[in-house]
């Protein structure tokens, strides 16, 4: 049988005149491709849990820092003594970005197929795509370098591990005053706990460019299944901070 | 399970990051009441916000920049689209700019008709 179905599958693939390693991820082909049964489901929408250790915000404690992010760190330390915020990029529209995206205080939807998982949070509508069909990370001559990073993803036990690099080196941080550099590695285990009704990501950052080592920690969400907790189309637009006032203020350093 | 969004959104409305940005310019030690009239009202995301043209003794107006939470969370407080006209008489409760400019956070709106509004959900409700 299995014979049977690869022979249609090849057929098929030379009357689109598409290879296999170049059909992407929502291609029936693709889809329809025979693999081991997944170790877990995430489709759903999650909120962060804020009361779980941690919360919403990475770090503290934080990692030892490179000289040249600990300026950045100093800076947003001393800004934030003065009672004034560091670079506040996000409040200029700047995409949060991987990893703080994960944990903004909005829910955020995720659809798993059996070749790739979407995760859009419902901050700026900001789209992740961890590609699950077994190609390695985008050729770093070719990658188009984002704030979400390129991200592929395998299950490993009872975990869908996703690893992402490929980050965008400006106007992203991890948490104020650390920065995230274009060498930015983040490995995520992924876990469902409480029967499903939670879920857990362990990160893994490294980032040899901002600090030394690994940095560790782990976050939970809490699933929701109410319409109001649904995502909507959330568009920072050019004309919004003309209406919010603080963005704007003498308080935001550069 | 019902509890749990409304849980959700009370732990949120408590929490500093539901906002798309930083409020370090925020002076939340002190609230202000701005009696005047609607301008605009944006009923938008990620932020909904109103502008009041508000009358000093002398009878020069001054427009306010109020900026407030999400169309989500002002829903489950009893906002609509249509709970601010432009022309209407209200009384606004904000937390200002510390740098002085007509501005500030969304505390609370009370409405020509006496009724007060927040950003607050009602209190959730045990489940069954």
């Amino acid at each position: 049988m299995k014979r049977v179905t690869a022979t249609a599958l090849a057929l098929t693939l030379a009357v689109a005149g598409v290879s296999a390693q170049d059909l992407g991820v929502l291609a029936p082909a693709n889809l329809a491709k025979p693999r081991p049964k997944p170790a877990l489901d995430i489709t759903g929408t999650w909120f962060i849990d804020l009361g779980f250790p941690g919360s919403w915000r990475f770090g503290p404690p934080y990692p030892k820092l490179t000289p040249d992010a600990q300026k950045h760190f100093d800076a947003a330390q001393k800004a934030r003594a003065e009672g004034k915020v560091y670079r506040d990029d996000i409040g200029q529209c700047w995409p949060a970005g991987v990893p703080l995206i994960m944990t903004r205080v909005w829910s955020i939807s995720m659809v798993q197929l059996p070749t790739v998982v979407y995760m859009i949070s419902g901050f700026m509508n900001s789209l992740r795509v961890v590609n699950m069909d077994g190609r390695p990370h985008t050729d770093p001559d070719l990658v188009v370098r984002t704030f979400n990073g390129d991200s592929i993803g395998r299950f490993e036990g009872d975990a869908l591990v996703v690893d992402t690099t490929g980050f965008i080196d400006h106007h992203h941080w991890i948490d104020n005053g650390i920065p995230a550099s274009d060498a930015l590695h983040i490995v995520e285990r992924i876990r469902l706990v409480d029967g499903g009704k939670k879920m857990q990501i362990e990160y893994t950052m490294t980032d040899p460019k901002s600090w030394e080592g690994e940095w560790k920690m782990t976050k939970q969400w809490n699933r929701v299944d109410s319409r109001d907790m649904e995502i909507a189309e959330v568009e920072c637009l050019p004309d919004l901070n003309s209406h919010i006032p603080s963005t704007q203020s003498k308080e935001n350093v550069r | 399970m019902k509890w749990l969004p409304a849980f959700v959104v009370a732990t949120a409305l408590a929490a500093p990051a539901f906002a798309h940005h930083s409020a370090a310019g925020i002076d939340r030690s002190k609230s202000v009441t701005l009696a005047g009239t609607v301008k605009q009202f944006g009923w938008q995301n990620p932020h909904s916000w109103m502008e009041v043209d508000v009358p000093n003794e002398a009878g020069v107006v001054t427009t306010w920049k109020v900026e407030m939470t999400s169309p989500a969370f002002l829903i489950r407080a009893g906002w609509k689209a249509t709970t601010l006209k432009p022309g209407d008489k209200v009384s606004v409760k904000v937390f200002p700019l510390k740098g002085g400019e007509p501005g500030g956070l969304f505390q609370s709106v009370t409405l020509a008709d006496g009724s007060t509004l927040t950003e607050r959900a009602a209190a959730p409700r045990p489940a069954p």
